[in-house]
């Protein structure tokens, strides 16, 4: 884990957005755990990424401080959206993410006297002054929290409420289980791991812009990953964090124009071919030969 | 497919009648705007319903092959010089064949699979068009220009553009096909029962998966043709299908799933609301959120009346 | 001679005061515009074993639900140990102590055997993982379940029944409701799950039991009801319902 500090600053500045991804990866393999798919992803990304350059732009509060804040943000959103619509669940909550990107987007483009409107809003530094090493020990950290908590969802009684509503609404129901509370509670604590994610995306590139920090990658990518490395495990959406985020950067630049393209393949062809991912192909290939 | 109660049906009929009347009074254009919408919304949601009621699958690539006939009609446009309204039996003709390797491909294997697993394939269609789309044609909008399209009338002091009725006509001539085709003819009632109950409708000897099929493919040319007619008044980019999935699905959802009449009543409302906003001075930028708003409120009143009723 | 008592329910929470568990009182349930429940009306003493039987389609597997609060009645009343839990979510019941069966089981697949048990002491109860688990191990014990840590897919019919009924005692019910546990199992298979159901109430629990197979009937209840086409048509110990002309008029046709 500590072999950037020896590498290079590409290789450093490579590792970071791996690691950015993978929080990102994970967090909505978190919720997909419970039944419920977002792909809001980029809306709790931005949201964080807003509040927290404009807290420290207009607030002159701290870099860190200002991470937590987008945190904070990300989950408040999260939580009156839940509170609304996770009444409904399945396609319908997955519908009204599928808009919140483009949602939260037309806001901060109509606020422009608070964010700066379609052009952003330019930080006077970023964190660490730019400090590459730290920006990566920055991110290290967040992903080491977000495994923690990832894991602690499959270790305590989260697993059991999680795996009952992903599996049969009606026992959970039957059994005494407040689905509508923990799905609410899983959606709010995913949501600001985005939201601490964007945040610290911001401060590290002292930007932020409607098109560019509610960027569908934000979305996508997470997605591919959680579904090539194989959903509802720790280890899954770190696998494929790990392959797709290695390749990602070498994509972008060959395929300026379509490199998402590969995404959506991965998620079509993973879903018709190899549903559990290559996690669970393997654990599958595992138990098989015991 | 049913419909609303009657006493139930005058409830919303009678009021939004009236709001429209008062609302002509007052601003006529944001009506005449508004009418024009809501054709539009209709002649896009109505084939995502239709797919929605049989198949039983959202469909979040609805959008982006629209998209894809639109670029269809425009390629052709280009390439001849002509008309690009020539090209609507062509698209959806492509987009029916298109339609069937899809389903073929796709589609069929995630039938009766969970509902996360059709989601994301749909998803991961969706994201493969748009990119594809923008490899081909790059991300820059193209629009055409065509000499009817600016044809207006006036009554009294009022003049406006007449060719945005195009949609109203279109997703009326679509409501009235898809009701014939699903109540009268052989294959379009095998359709309606699939959708009803899928194992009776095997155990009566109906080819379900063939159903699923034409009705899939129906969906696409459908959506194919509307694409052309999307063509002739906007611009068309590789991402211009996802608002229009969404809008599409706020209507299939707030007019009950599988209503397909609901949905020109509530695409009346929701573009009527839509146009008052955006032809407001101040508020203009805010349109976009209606239809948001209203899923929203969709889902509060839907969950409430699953506790109550 | 209890059955008569029982005709009206309201009257039967003053006069018999804590002896009703469960009352019922004119529970109507439409689908659309199909009427699965007509005006049910009864109720449930403590510590009994009480019957619902009726041919398919009589509304028996609707009334459970309708009990267990997975979707709510048209109208009428439904009384809990006296309070009203008509417009109670189904997890509050359950927390209230009612617990049930599914006539298909439901095993969550994502769990093992003990992990399905869990999830009732853990959310039923509101247990630790630590006295869920205990609490479960307990309870397969006495269900006779072994080797807990299986998957569900590893599971033979009589135990994943056993499995459904574990899950519901391990939220500490005071009524059981059970749809069709006996369907599918053997003669001997059959006489284990009397005994267990036997042993659940000797320990206090009150039970309903839907049931096809007659002879359950017969040897396990003190009482039934019976339903057809949503109503209830006759209520009594069985021996007596069985000779009632319209009870004999509802099940012409079926097998008994």
């Amino acid at each position: 884990m500590a072999f950037p500090l020896y590498a290079g600053v590409y290789l450093q500045h490579t590792a970071t957005i791996i690691l950015t991804y993978l929080c990102l990866a994970l967090s909505w393999d978190m919720l997909v755990r419970t039944g419920q798919i977002s792909f809001g992803v980029a809306g709790f990304f931005g949201i964080g990424a807003y509040s927290a350059a404009l807290t420290a732009l207009n607030l002159k509060l701290d870099p860190l401080l200002s991470i937590a804040v987008g945190g904070l943000a990300a989950m408040a959103a999260a939580l009156v959206l839940g509170l609304t619509t996770l009444q409904l669940r399945g396609m319908y909550f997955a519908i009204t993410t599928l808009a919140l990107t483009e949602i939260f987007r037309v806001i901060v483009r109509n606020l422009p006297g608070l964010t700066g409107g379609p052009e952003g809003t330019v930080l006077p530094s970023a964190i660490f002054d730019g400090d590459p090493t730290k920006t990566y020990w920055l991110l290290l950290a967040i992903a080491l929290v977000t495994i923690a908590i990832s894991e602690a969802f499959q270790r305590t009684r989260v697993y059991f409420a999680i795996t009952s509503i992903r599996h049969d609404e009606m026992v959970a129901r039957s059994s005494g289980l407040d689905i509508f509370k923990y799905a609410v509670f899983v959606f709010a604590v995913t949501s600001a791991i985005q939201g601490i994610v964007g945040a610290s995306f911001a401060q590290q590139y002292a930007f932020v812009s409607p098109e560019g920090t509610f960027d569908i990658d934000f979305t996508l990518l997470p997605i591919a990953m959680c579904l090539l490395g194989g959903m509802h495990s720790t280890l899954g959406p770190i696998i494929g964090a790990l392959v797709l985020g290695s390749v990602a950067e070498y994509l972008k630049l060959q395929l300026p124009y379509g490199h998402l393209l590969v995404y959506g393949a991965v998620i079509t062809l993973v879903i018709l071919l190899m549903p559990q991912g290559v996690a669970g192909k393997m654990k599958e290939q595992f138990v098989r030969e015991q | 497919m049913s419909a609303l109660p009657r006493s139930r049906r005058y409830q919303i009929a009678v009021p939004l009648a009236l709001f429209i009347v008062v609302l002509a009074w007052w601003h006529p254009y944001a009506v005449i705007e508004g009418v024009q919408r809501a054709g539009l919304y209709a002649a896009i949601a109505l084939p995502m319903a239709l797919i929605l009621g049989i198949v039983g699958i959202v469909n979040l690539a609805h959008g982006d092959f629209l998209m894809l006939g639109a670029y269809l009609a425009y390629w052709f446009a280009v390439h001849t010089q002509g008309d690009p309204l020539v090209a609507i039996l062509p698209a959806a003709l492509g987009l029916f064949l298109l339609g069937a390797v899809v389903y073929r491909a796709t589609i069929k294997h995630v039938i009766g699979s969970s509902e996360l697993s059709q989601l994301l394939l749909t998803f991961g269609l969706a994201i493969v068009l748009q990119q594809t789309a923008t490899l081909l044609w790059t991300s820059q909008p193209v629009s055409i220009n065509t000499e009817y399209t600016s044809t207006s009338a006036t009554i009294g002091s009022l003049t406006f553009g007449t060719y945005g009725f195009v949609y109203v006509a279109a997703a009326v001539i679509e409501f009235a096909g898809l009701t014939f085709f699903l109540q009268r003819t052989r294959l379009g009632q095998a359709a309606s029962a699939s959708g009803q109950n899928p194992v009776g409708a095997r155990i009566v000897g109906i080819n379900v998966d063939r159903v699923y099929l034409i009705v899939f493919s129906i969906s696409l040319a459908l959506a194919g043709a509307v694409g052309v007619l999307f063509l002739t008044r906007h611009a068309v980019f590789p991402l211009v299908g996802g608002g229009l999935t969404f809008k599409s699905f706020c209507l299939a959802a707030m007019a009950g799933l599988g209503n397909l009449r609901g949905i020109l009543w509530c695409s009346l409302i929701l573009g009527l609301a839509e146009s008052l906003v955006s032809t407001s001075k101040e508020y203009a930028g805010w349109a976009d959120l209606i239809f948001f708003v209203a899923i929203v409120a969709v889902i509060l009143v839907q969950s409430h009346r699953r506790q109550v009723t | 001679m209890r059955s008569i008592e029982h005709q009206d329910p309201t009257m039967t929470n003053q006069m018999a005061g804590e002896m009703a568990v469960l009352e019922i009182d004119s529970l109507v349930r439409r689908f659309g515009g199909l009427a699965a429940l007509r005006q049910v009306s009864f109720a449930v003493n403590a510590h009994e074993v009480l019957g619902i039987i009726g041919p398919n389609g009589a509304g028996k597997t609707t009334l459970i639900n309708v009990i267990g609060g997975i979707y709510p009645p048209t109208s009428g009343r439904i009384l809990f140990q006296g309070r009203d839990i008509t417009e109670l979510p189904a997890h509050l019941r359950c927390r209230l102590g009612i617990a049930r069966t599914f006539q298909i089981v439901r095993p969550v697949q994502g769990l093992n055997l003990l992990q399905n048990i869990m999830v009732g002491s853990l959310f039923g109860r509101g247990a630790s993982l630590k006295e869920a688990r205990s609490q479960s191990l307990g309870i397969c014990q006495f269900m006779g379940l072994s080797r807990v840590d299986r998957a569900i897919a590893k599971l033979t019919v009589l135990e994943i029944k056993k499995m459904e009924i574990a899950r519901a005692l391990s939220t500490q019910p005071r009524i059981l409701l059970l749809d069709e546990v006996m369907a599918g199992l053997n003669v001997d298979e059959t006489r284990e799950m009397i005994d267990l159901v036997r042993q659940v109430c000797a320990q206090g629990v009150t039970v309903c039991i839907i049931e096809h197979v007659m002879s359950v009937i017969r040897e396990l209840t003190e009482r039934v009801i019976v339903l057809d086409h949503g109503e209830k048509i006759a209520q009594g110990p069985y021996e007596e319902v069985s000779r009632d002309p319209r009870v004999i008029g509802a099940y012409l046709g079926e097998e008994e």
